[in-house]
């Protein structure tokens, strides 16, 4: 094996906090492909150049996505990553996982692969790095036979992504794995077989909290909320109240300022609440969210590639999320119809909401406007008037300005 | 339409493409239904039954997945062709 000289990435592995690189070095002892890696990586840090190339025409047959293929541009002086691909498995929803189950990963890759893996990927994917073309449908044979599957890239379903949910968390407001795995099972063909316009990404997350980053990360965010008031123990708020200032951390951090306490009693406007989590996150033991559980469905978030980034927007602000999530599916199902009418290639939804307009967007999928979907705080919402609505305004302000009672 | 005739249209509709556009599934799939005035899910299950044996292929460049024909390269990667 090629002993590389590394004296700039050295420097990554100083310090208390694990480091990437002395797990890429482990991995070069055994492993040519992780090996050239490590040579590469500090070829790239000496001359401040990234000769990675990607994409092409890698993958399995009869699958679109799962595969990225990676290519070195200077493959000659470092044979191990000329071809590097990035395999994509599709994760169990909240990321659980048994120690046999990544062992039997990982020996696999070991034995295909550089070694080195991701986990997870920021799509929520397990991710697998670097190997060569040739042993690309032997890697999918051995991991399917072990019920795993690819992931999913390009213009496909992204792999649906979710917190822990009810596997450990009282907070989640839905059973987020459950739904996760239902919209994993139902899309399957729209997962591998792209057929979108560009990528489009569902994220589910329990509570407001968010750990899956839905509201930013996914054109979907499926986010857990509740109707009613919050449920508060008086008691355990008092137990509180010996050990932080109240006031402090959480009435004056409430961002509606809905909250008051007096020093004996905490008080909630919840008509005023937005369900930020934030003081039920805080108090845990005083403070539960309220017994009506469903979700909040925003439309639209994305990172900045073809116009800026964008952030979900509420389309609809309480749907109940039960078996078997018909309701859902159908929703999906509406705006995936809606968005393949309307996008040019490499279009987001958001970026062609934001273009054609969120209202013929509702009127697509036959969800009707409220006023909780409003963009911006303090700043007009959308109005839907119609061709009647307008005709008569016209007539009434005809008929004010013959009787002259019309003012501008 | 017998669907091996149907494949041979849907190869012909993607063969005319080549080198000048870069077609998606549904381009193909509205394309076809309405040149040969069939289904669009009898060009979609036609279609996707080649891509499993290697007619055509997904493909991905600029951030976009397209389906193509593939080269002689790809079907001896895949063991299709010696």
């Amino acid at each position: 094996m090629k002993k590389y000289n590394t004296p700039l990435i050295d420097q990554l592995e100083k310090g208390p906090w694990p480091s990437f690189v002395t797990e890429m070095k482990k991995a070069g002892k055994t492993n040519e492909m992780a090996n050239d890696a490590v040579g590469h990586l500090e070829k790239c840090y000496t001359t401040k150049m990234g000769y990675w190339k990607h994409g092409g025409i890698v993958g399995v047959l009869g699958y679109g996505g799962g595969v990225i293929g990676r290519y070195s541009e200077i493959g000659d002086e470092f044979p191990g990553v000329a071809h590097f691909h990035t395999v994509r498995l599709n994760q169990p929803s909240g990321f659980f996982y048994t120690s046999k189950a990544l062992r039997e990963i990982c020996d696999i890759w070991d034995k295909y692969g550089s070694g080195l893996t991701n986990v997870h990927g920021s799509t929520g994917d397990l991710v697998l790095l670097g190997t060569k073309t040739d042993a690309l449908e032997a890697i999918f044979a051995e991991y399917s036979s072990r019920g795993w599957d690819l992931g999913s890239s390009g213009s496909a379903l992204r792999t649906p992504s979710c917190c822990v949910g009810p596997g450990r968390c009282e907070w989640t407001m839905y059973d987020t794995l459950g739904l996760n795995y239902a919209l994993t099972q139902e899309f399957q063909d729209e997962m591998h077989r792209p057929t979108f316009s560009y990528k489009f990404k569902i994220k589910s997350s329990g509570c407001a909290c968010d750990c899956v980053a839905s509201i930013a990360r996914a054109d979907m965010s499926i986010i857990g909320t509740w109707k009613g008031d919050i449920q508060i123990d008086q008691n355990e708020v008092k137990n509180y109240a010996s050990k932080m200032n109240i006031n402090a951390e959480i009435i004056n951090m409430c961002p509606t300022q809905c909250m008051s306490y007096d020093g004996k009693e905490l008080k909630i406007n919840n008509a005023e609440c937005s369900r930020c989590m934030h003081c039920i996150a805080k108090m845990t033991k005083a403070l539960k969210p309220g017994k009506e559980r469903g979700a909040t469905i925003c439309i639209g978030s994305k990172a900045p590639i073809v116009v800026g980034s964008l952030l979900s927007w509420v389309i609809v602000p309480f749907i109940k999320i039960e078996e078997p999530y018909t309701e859902v599916k159908e929703l999906i199902r509406k705006i995936w119809d809606w968005w393949d009418e309307n996008a040019k290639p490499r279009e987001r939804i958001g970026e062609v909401i934001e273009m054609k307009g969120m209202r013929s967007f509702l009127e697509a999928i036959g969800v009707p406007p409220m006023p909780q979907q409003i963009k911006e705080p303090r700043k007009d919402p959308f109005m839907f008037y119609t061709e009647d609505d307008i005709a008569s305004y016209k007539a009434k302000e005809a008929e004010e300005k013959k009787t002259g009672k019309y003012k501008f | 339409m017998e669907t091996a005739e149907l494949q041979d249209k849907i190869f012909a509709f993607v063969e005319a493409a080549k080198g000048k556009k870069k077609l998606k599934e549904k381009d193909i799939i509205k394309g076809v239904s309405a040149e040969q005035n069939v289904p669009g899910d009898d060009v979609k299950k036609a279609m996707r039954a080649m891509i499993d044996v290697g007619r055509l292929m997904y493909s991905y460049g600029g951030g976009a997945s397209s389906v193509e024909i593939p080269s002689e390269e790809y079907l001896r990667e895949k063991g299709l062709i010696k």
